[in-house]
């Protein structure tokens, strides 16, 4: 397709740029696959059920209640989307400030894969808000500055214009806007060092959360290293989040790497593999120490005690043991398979807090209805379409030849 | 504050001290683990080690031969006897042979001195210089019936000949062995590449090996530059070349 456009008459910007050389015609005989006959299905359904929503409110659309207000959209879209995000502030500051440059060939990935989560984040948010105009109030209108709801609704404004920054370079170079791209790229440090501070900050922030209903989160999982373990499981969910993204992505989108590449991620995967285990191994040991400080060990013999161990055994320690094992055997696939659990394990975590251990002593429980779960699975589908179209078409994965190097 | 409180409350520091003492004790061990590469890793990955330290840019360079700066090789055997050949640079460089001249049993070799001969289907005779000094005591016929086993075993079957050296630690400790040897042979490497591309400097070739006969691709000046700064000969041609 590259070559298409570069050796063909002139174009149109239009169809150079967005439709990949293709004429209108071409291209929508292009989009003809099974994954888009799936993934069309999804948004007929699920965009009306999105305004069905907003029509007609939650109490139509979900099961959610005044003692269940959280459900499957802040459980799954806000909180396991802003930690399976986090590998945009991981990869940035191990590349930009630790200086490990082997890590350059991901690190644009990654924050592609932040930004458009962090975004979609918001979109759960507002279809969970329903008053999406009400969105900069924390900015402009209404402070709250004693809630942790306010130092989140900065943070993540602030960290997505940090994401926007690092990843304009690369939208630059598409449009071919040299100068503009060159100052970008200056911006590149301080919004690292910025985003690093800030996912500090709302990482830790959306844990902080639950430190208010001391009482309705289960005192397994309770504790009030929350908020620590918020942080450190999210340097663990980016570490794995871009192991799994760029095995997805290199097998998809081979022919927009460069056949070195290839050879590259296998070293690439193992180090990041190397330093989730690190971090899983330090995460077990403090929710070690938070279960001491609170002394619930007796719980740990009921349903949710097994529950709470199947998550911490089954969804920490074993991860951390297969990425360790395969770390030092030097078997790439095996650190792949680690993080694939390392991911469900955050995201049963983060469901586990907001949904399942979250009231889990009222007779009320909440249970997704179906309308929340397409609405998620909506969001999910946004999400990946969006992220094809950036990658089939920007220099993500593979660097702009005009530019080389220049880092 | 009732006993139990306090009783409690000592409970749960101790087991937080517990369990951050199990932390640091077990982190040790447990970095170590991942940064140590597993015995089962190493030794599936001996053989390619083993397989790349014998190559010194382009060429093989066998742990057990010792080099001459004229490319020949000498493997120390039993007691005074050295099996002498030449190595995997020469043969790439020259290529194609069409004869080998070796010396004949019972003839003298002088370390640094013309020690054989190799004749090119062009015609084009080189000497190449013998690594030891001795008596030679057999040659390969092998490779005088045919000489492109050089090519394809420089090191093993395509030995030339033998030598009783008179003097074999004093040869031995004038020729490369080790690092020393690798470090040579790169700059060799390195030489080459330059040779190719001398208007770009050295450059990366795009991976694969050099190709057999690295000499025949240049003209004739610089096969004689080649011969006299590699072998450290002259180039002789054969009769019916010179007019």
């Amino acid at each position: 397709m590259q070559l298409m456009a570069e050796t063909a008459a002139p174009r149109f910007w239009i169809q150079d740029k967005l439709l990949m050389g293709f004429t209108p015609g071409e291209y929508l005989r292009s989009l003809l696959t099974p994954f888009n006959a799936v993934a069309g299905v999804i948004l007929l359904v699920g965009l009306p059920v999105i305004a069905y929503r907003y029509l007609y409110g939650l109490g139509a659309a979900t099961n959610l209640s005044q003692t269940n207000p959280w459900g499957l959209w802040i459980g799954f879209d806000v909180l396991c989307g802003v930690a399976l995000a986090a590998g945009g502030y991981t990869l940035a500051s191990t590349v930009y400030l630790f200086g490990l440059k082997q890590y350059y060939p991901v690190v644009r990935a990654a924050v592609l894969t932040g930004f458009l989560g962090y975004f979609f984040v918001v979109v759960g948010l507002l279809v969970d808000l329903g008053r999406p105009w009400r969105l900069p109030y924390p900015v402009i209108y209404s402070y709250g500055f004693t809630s942790v709801m306010f130092l989140v609704a900065w943070c993540v404004l602030l960290y997505f214009t940090v994401l926007f920054l690092e990843f304009s370079p690369a939208v630059f170079e598409w449009l071919g806007w040299k100068n503009v791209r060159r100052r970008a790229v200056k911006l590149t440090i301080g919004a690292t060092v910025l985003g690093v501070v800030l996912s500090t900050s709302h990482q830790s922030a959306l844990g902080a959360l639950f430190l208010i209903a001391p009482r309705k989160l289960h005192p397994l999982w309770y504790s009030p290293l929350i908020p620590v373990y918020f942080f450190i499981s999210s340097i663990a969910a980016g570490l794995t989040m871009v192991i799994v993204e760029s095995m997805l992505s290199h097998k998809i989108f081979h022919d927009e790497t460069h056949p070195q590449r290839a050879v590259d991620l296998d070293g690439i995967t193992l180090g990041l593999g190397k330093a989730a285990s690190v971090v899983l191994f330090t995460y077990f040991f403090l929710k070690l120490l938070g279960l001491a400080e609170e002394g619930h060990w007796d719980l740990l013999n009921t349903a949710m005690g097994s529950w709470y161990l199947v998550e911490l055994i089954g969804f920490v320690l074993a991860p951390c043991f297969v990425l360790a094992f395969a770390v030092r055997a030097q078997n790439a696939n095996w650190v792949r398979a680690g993080a694939v659990l390392t991911v469900i394990g955050i995201i049963v975590n983060r469901l586990n807090v907001a949904v399942v251990a979250f009231n889990w002593n009222v007779p009320d429980r909440y249970f997704p209805s179906a309308m929340e779960v397409i609405t998620t699975v909506t969001i999910v589908t946004l999400g990946i379409l969006t992220f094809r179209w950036i990658v089939n078409r920007m220099p993500i994965l593979h660097e702009d030849p005009q530019y080389g190097t220049e880092h | 504050m009732m006993p139990n409180d306090i009783f409690a409350m000592y409970a749960a520091k101790v087991a937080d001290y517990l369990v951050a003492v199990a932390f640091l004790l077990l982190f040790i061990p447990f970095w170590r683990f991942v940064n140590v590469p597993s015995a089962a890793g190493e030794i599936a990955l001996a053989p390619v080690r083993r397989l790349l330290d014998q190559f010194a840019g382009w060429f093989v360079l066998p742990e057990h031969a010792y080099f001459h700066p004229g490319h020949g090789w000498a493997r120390f055997d039993d007691g005074q006897f050295v099996t002498v050949g030449m190595d995997d640079f020469a043969q790439k460089l020259v290529g194609d042979l069409s004869a080998v001249s070796l010396p004949a049993p019972g003839s003298r070799v002088e370390q640094g001195e013309r020690g054989w001969s190799l004749t090119t289907p062009e015609a084009k005779s080189i000497d190449m210089l013998s690594p030891v000094e001795g008596t030679v005591v057999a040659v390969n016929e092998r490779v005088v019936a045919s000489p492109e086993v050089v090519r394809s075993d420089p090191y093993g079957d395509g030995w030339l000949f033998k030598v009783r050296a008179t003097r074999p630690r004093a040869n031995q400790n004038q020729l490369l062995s080790g690092t020393l040897a690798k470090r040579w042979m790169e700059e060799a490497t390195d030489a080459i590449q330059r040779m190719i591309s001398p208007e770009l400097g050295r450059v990366l070739q795009d991976g694969g090996m050099p190709v057999h006969g690295i000499a025949r691709s240049l003209d004739a000046e610089k096969w004689d530059e080649l011969c006299r700064r590699f072998f450290l000969t002259e180039v002789r041609h054969a009769r019916g070349e010179t007019f």
